[in-house]
């Protein structure tokens, strides 16, 4: 093995650990004039928080967190944590802010408080290339659309294209496997699941996304936010002016186009 | 031959959390298991009463019910009485490895214990009898007639209890522990390999647990040097 890969990967390790380990005790009260904020995120939600083969944290969550920490004024630590522990771990202290692709639910807002969101993924439509299909309610009548059961995107085809025939599956891969093979015309999922989980991939290589792409806060729900511990609305305040600043800027399109030719931002409220 | 598309290192550097924090929690174990089967097995009835309510209570909660309640919940309890002593907001951190190996070793300390108790219990009595009659001390007796024989008796179940235990560190991962089985899966989610890297990781368990069975048949052959097998 070579020794930078080595070095890198003990670097991950200790900062594992070390984040974690050393302070014992620490108020919370900071020295110096950049507030120290420690940052969670997971490291296995690629392309949005990945580690990658030289054992550095990449990603769409982890330019963001560094991008909304210049924008603070912060200096920012990132802990790596497994997501089953990711929401105990921010109660415990152990980092103060979660910045993991976490969307926002009513039943999280229970346990801790969320930023406003810092991206929306939209839903989006995928057909072979130069398939033609006019995307409308009336242009996709007849037209077979593959979906998972059960998810946001079946509740919204079946309200917003009720005149498509909608057929469902168990599994995204068998909706994109039925596309192959032909028997459905159209599937319709989360943008980024579609784009890396089939379109980067070799039996996706014939096709593409169709249509704009669909954000419907009552079926869709509110995005993805930061996770703050509940009660800290002075953190909570800074990170959603950093938002808005890296918004404003050209930060946030910038971090955008790098990982995504579409726009993750979604719909402004 | 495998492709792991220049995430080799997660295998070399996940086994060694793995084994480290393994390895720290054997003396854990085994400080815990020898008090524990002492405890049992000692006229004393609190000792027996706490030594019964330790094995009861940790060989009946889930192992990763245990990690939570000692990295999370002692800290948030540790956090909020330090601050209803102090007024002011405290952070207490617990090291990630010293509360997985402290937890580990608690655990499987209560194993432990009862492999000890079915050691203690199969030496003949007249062992101690033998050895206080010809003046040995206690302790001198316990160091040099009762120990070697319990740990001839014991070590099979402390082999079981070890491999059960290097398993169990994949439950660590929840604790912010880079071990073996979660750098396995942050690479196998990084390039959508999973069955390639759960296949590594499964073959790095498999030669941690030949190479300790190898141990332990050593180690069981010198405990039993002098005996005649029947």
């Amino acid at each position: 093995m070579d020794m930078r890969r080595l070095n890198n990967m003990t670097k991950l390790a200790t900062v594992a650990i070390a984040t974690a380990a050393i302070v014992g005790l620490a108020t919370s009260a900071s020295a110096g004039d950049k507030r120290h904020v420690k940052i969670g995120t997971e490291g296995a939600y690629p392309p949005f928080n990945a580690i990658d083969s030289n054992g550095q944290l990449v990603g769409f969550d982890i330019d963001i967190a560094k991008a909304l920490c210049d924008a603070a004024n912060f200096e920012c630590e990132f802990v790596v944590q497994d997501w089953d522990g990711i929401i105990p771990g921010l109660i415990a202290k152990k980092y103060d802010a979660i910045v993991a692709s976490m969307s926002i639910t009513d039943q999280r807002k229970e346990v801790v408080d969320f930023t406003e969101k810092y991206y929306q993924t939209p839903a989006r439509f995928v057909a072979a290339k130069g398939a033609g299909f006019d995307i409308s309610p009336d242009g996709l009548a007849g037209k077979v659309v593959g979906v998972q059961r059960a998810t946001t995107h079946e509740r919204f085809l079946r309200a917003k294209f009720p005149k498509a025939e909608v057929r469902t599956y168990a599994t995204q891969d068998e909706a994109n496997a039925d596309l192959v093979s032909g028997r459905v015309d159209l599937v319709m999922a989360d943008s980024v699941a579609l784009l890396d989980g089939f379109l980067k991939t070799d039996p996706g290589k014939d096709f593409e996304f169709v249509g704009p792409g669909y954000n419907d806060p009552k079926i869709h729900g509110e995005g993805t936010g930061i996770a703050i511990r509940k009660g800290e609305d002075d953190l909570r305040q800074a990170f959603n002016a950093a938002i808005d600043k890296i918004r404003a800027d050209g930060t946030y399109k910038k971090i955008n186009a790098k990982y995504f030719d579409f726009d993750v931002y979604g719909p402004t409220s | 031959m495998l492709d792991f598309k220049g995430y080799e290192w997660v295998f070399w550097e996940g086994a060694k959390i793995t084994l480290l924090v393994g390895l720290s929690a054997v003396p854990v174990a085994l400080v815990l298991g020898l008090l524990g089967a002492w405890g049992k097995l000692a006229g004393n009835p609190i000792a027996r009463a706490i030594a019964g309510i330790y094995t009861t209570i940790v060989r009946g909660v889930p192992e990763l019910v245990l990690i939570l309640l000692v990295y999370y919940g002692v800290t948030i309890l540790l956090q909020q009485l330090l601050k209803l002593a102090t007024g002011g907001d405290v952070t207490v951190d617990i090291d990630p490895f010293t509360a997985g190996t402290l937890t580990l070793g608690v655990i499987y300390g209560a194993f432990t214990t009862e492999v000890f108790r079915g050691a203690f219990l199969a030496l003949d009595r007249g062992q101690t009898e033998a050895a206080r009659a010809i003046g040995m001390s206690r302790t001198l007796a316990f160091r040099r007639v009762i120990l070697p024989q319990v740990w001839r008796y014991a070590l099979p179940g402390l082999g079981n209890v070890w491999l059960v235990l290097i398993k169990a560190t994949a439950l660590m991962s929840v604790v912010q522990l880079p071990e073996l089985m979660r750098m396995a899966d942050v690479a196998a989610r990084a390039v959508r390999m999973p069955f390639t890297f759960y296949f590594g990781a499964s073959i790095v368990y498999l030669l941690i647990t030949i190479v300790s069975l190898q141990v332990l048949h050593r180690a069981e052959a010198r405990a039993n040097r002098g005996i005649r097998r029947a």
